[in-house]
């Protein structure tokens, strides 16, 4: 507070006078930076001498840097209804009264909304104490003054300058909830004009991953192109079986790709801007399927075969028609790319040339990589909501039955696989490749079951889907 | 992968094999192309009770060194095989300057029931899957070595 009392205004003493308004009181909040308007607008809306002494005891307080303390019931409000502890002295540093804001608590506002108004208010607060220069300032670089942390340095490391490093300060800060339902990047300054984008995430425990930031950038690094980064000139042709059953293989392949891009499209508008780790994470799975789509696609030509038949895409149906994220998640990046990588890992064992192996490797590490962000989601999740183990189960038993209903009903992939395995079309070649097929299935049961583990669900070895169940024991040699 | 560094002479399995192969790899900005691997692996040979473990952190391998069986088995995976089968895999990286298809690192672990690859955990052991190329570049890289076996 000024030391020298400032001037009233003559109007504002005439009227102040006239109402039986002290004058002191008049002087004090010229002194705090209210303008006279805006003290006129008070006393003719009636204020009494004893509120208005109350209020600027308080603003007096708050400038002085103290808290004002807060009656339990706004406290507990406003921990109701999730705004920030600091929420409710930022207001009244803005000028709101106690009993406005607990108005606003008991009107519904959440703390997004609530922020807008009281940024207003300190928007006008300031405009009154500003300079004529200040104000000219203000109006030609207005952005130069949002409320955002400034001074955040981050230094590259050996990796770089990575999206992960940027999480200092208040930039470090992911909510449990995220407020704001615009597109504003998390740590800038909310612009209380934006619209609504409609996502409907905006609850961490539904899509945060703690390894998120890292596998994006792991993601970027790893990149390669299925243009150029595979030997084309150099994969020879297989014998006509095998190379028919691998185009067989690739088309499946392909269509698999492209429904889990298109599911991560459909998702990646639902996730609110506060985890950006995972939106960015995201975007580069879909790129990493539709790559995968890019070069199974290519193989399947390369030789002069083409396209081999659709698969009916029953399960598959589980993974688009997923109502939760983290159901989603689980079934695309643990149960399907557990299966995906089986399927690939047959591509590799099978691999004439350097060129197939190559292709199937890289596109392992990719579905690698996507299943380390779903088992570390569901871990988080499964931590925060642990009343939804059961609804996790009934997440993982639709995908395995549906699965098992479209390995029963359709062979041609389980064919195609026993062709590639056995090395040709004869008796023994098919007899060869069926138990191939059986270890590898093996295989894949115990990894997924292993990944499952890791994710805090141990149990589904016990509640696998019956038709699942003939591969869970310990695989036989492969020699 | 072409091996064009100064022949280096070393016995497997010793910390100064490891070693060796660590300078070749930091020396090659091709194996800082394939991008960044971050992972430690352990290295068990049972039979000769010889375990190493492994960093590779960024675009490097930050570290190797002589570890317990405990320590091994605390990485992210651990790649268990018999001396003989090592001594196979590095005498075909030596003889064609990297594996071929029957001595990769995916295809020795898609041969045994137990996994080339093991982990006491199903997210760590994926490890071996996320960052294949880069590993297999790096006992591909071993072809550079004049490797002296110690049976």
């Amino acid at each position: 507070m000024s030391q020298q009392a400032p001037e009233v205004p003559e109007e504002l003493a005439a009227l102040a006078r006239e109402r039986d308004f002290p004058l002191d009181l008049v002087r004090r909040a010229l002194a705090l930076g209210f303008a006279p308007a805006a003290i006129r607008a008070q006393i003719l809306r009636g204020i009494s001498p004893q509120q208005a002494e109350e209020f600027i005891v308080q603003q007096e307080r708050l400038r002085a840097g103290e808290d004002v303390s807060v009656p339990d019931d706004v406290a507990q409000m406003a921990r109701r209804r999730r705004w920030p502890r600091e929420l409710i002295q930022r207001a009244l540093r803005a000028g709101l009264r106690m009993e406005e804001v607990r108005a606003m608590l008991e009107a519904g506002l959440r703390f997004d909304q609530a922020e807008r108004l009281i940024i207003i208010r300190e928007r006008a607060q300031e405009r009154q104490r500003e300079s004529p220069e200040q104000r000219q300032r203000r109006q030609e670089l207005a952005w130069m003054n949002v409320r955002t942390e400034w001074g955040v340095r981050v230094r590259p490391g050996k990796k770089g300058l990575t999206l992960g490093s940027l999480n200092v300060g208040s930039y470090g800060d992911v909510p449990d909830y995220w407020p704001y339902q615009t597109e504003m990047p998390r740590g800038a300054q909310h612009n209380p004009g934006a619209p609504s984008m409609g996502y409907t995430i905006y609850e961490k425990a539904e899509l945060w991953a703690d390894n998120a930031a890292d596998l994006y950038e792991e993601a970027i690094q790893r990149q390669w192109k299925p243009a150029t980064a595979i030997p084309w000139d150099e994969i020879e042709p297989l014998p006509e079986p095998q190379e028919r059953a691998l185009a067989q293989l690739c088309t499946y392949l392909c269509q698999n790709a492209l429904v889990c891009s298109d599911v991560i499209g459909k998702w990646l508008k639902e996730m609110s801007y506060g985890y950006h780790e995972v939106k960015v994470y995201m975007a580069t799975a879909g790129y990493d399927y539709a790559r995968h789509f890019d070069v199974f696609r290519k193989r399947a030509y390369l030789n002069g075969i083409g396209m081999g038949r659709q698969s009916p895409g029953y399960y598959l149906r589980v993974i688009k028609d997923a109502r939760r994220w983290t159901e989603t998640s689980t079934v695309m990046f643990i149960f399907n790319n557990s299966f995906v990588m089986h399927l690939c890992q047959v591509g590799y064992y099978t691999a004439g040339s350097p060129g197939d192996a190559l292709i199937f490797r890289l596109a392992m590490q990719d579905l690698a990589r996507q299943t380390a962000y779903g088992v570390k989601h569901l871990q988080y999740f499964l931590m925060r909501k642990p009343e939804c183990r059961e609804e996790v189960h009934t997440y993982l038993q639709r995908a395995e039955a549906l699965f098992a209903y479209e390995d029963d009903k359709d062979r041609t992939l389980a064919e195609a696989l026993m062709v590639l395995l056995g090395g040709g079309l004869g008796q023994e070649e098919l007899k060869r490749g069926w138990a191939l097929l059986d270890y590898f299935r093996r295989r894949w049961l115990r990894d997924y079951l292993q990944r499952l583990a890791a994710a805090g669900v141990p149990e589904r070895r016990e509640r696998l889907f019956p038709y699942l169940r003939q591969w869970s024991p310990q695989p036989a040699a492969a020699r | 992968m072409s091996q064009e560094t100064a022949t280096v002479r070393a016995t497997f399995p010793s910390l100064e094999w490891f070693q060796a192969l660590k300078e070749i790899v930091n020396g090659q900005e091709a194996y800082r192309r394939i991008g960044t691997c971050d992972t430690t692996m352990g290295i068990k040979i049972p039979d000769l009770q010889k375990f190493y473990v492994v960093t590779f952190e960024a675009f490097e391998v930050a570290e190797v060194r002589e570890a317990t069986e405990d320590e091994v088995e605390d990485c992210d995976f651990w790649l268990e095989a018999p001396y003989a089968r090592w001594k196979e895999m590095l005498e075909n990286i030596k003889a064609n300057g990297k594996a071929d298809l029957q001595h990769t690192l995916n295809t020795l672990d898609l041969e045994d029931p137990e996994g080339f690859a093991r982990s006491h955990d199903g997210l760590r052991r994926d490890a071996f899957y996320r960052f294949n190329q880069s590993l297999q570049f790096f006992f591909d890289a071993s072809a550079a070595i004049e490797t002296v076996f110690v049976q």
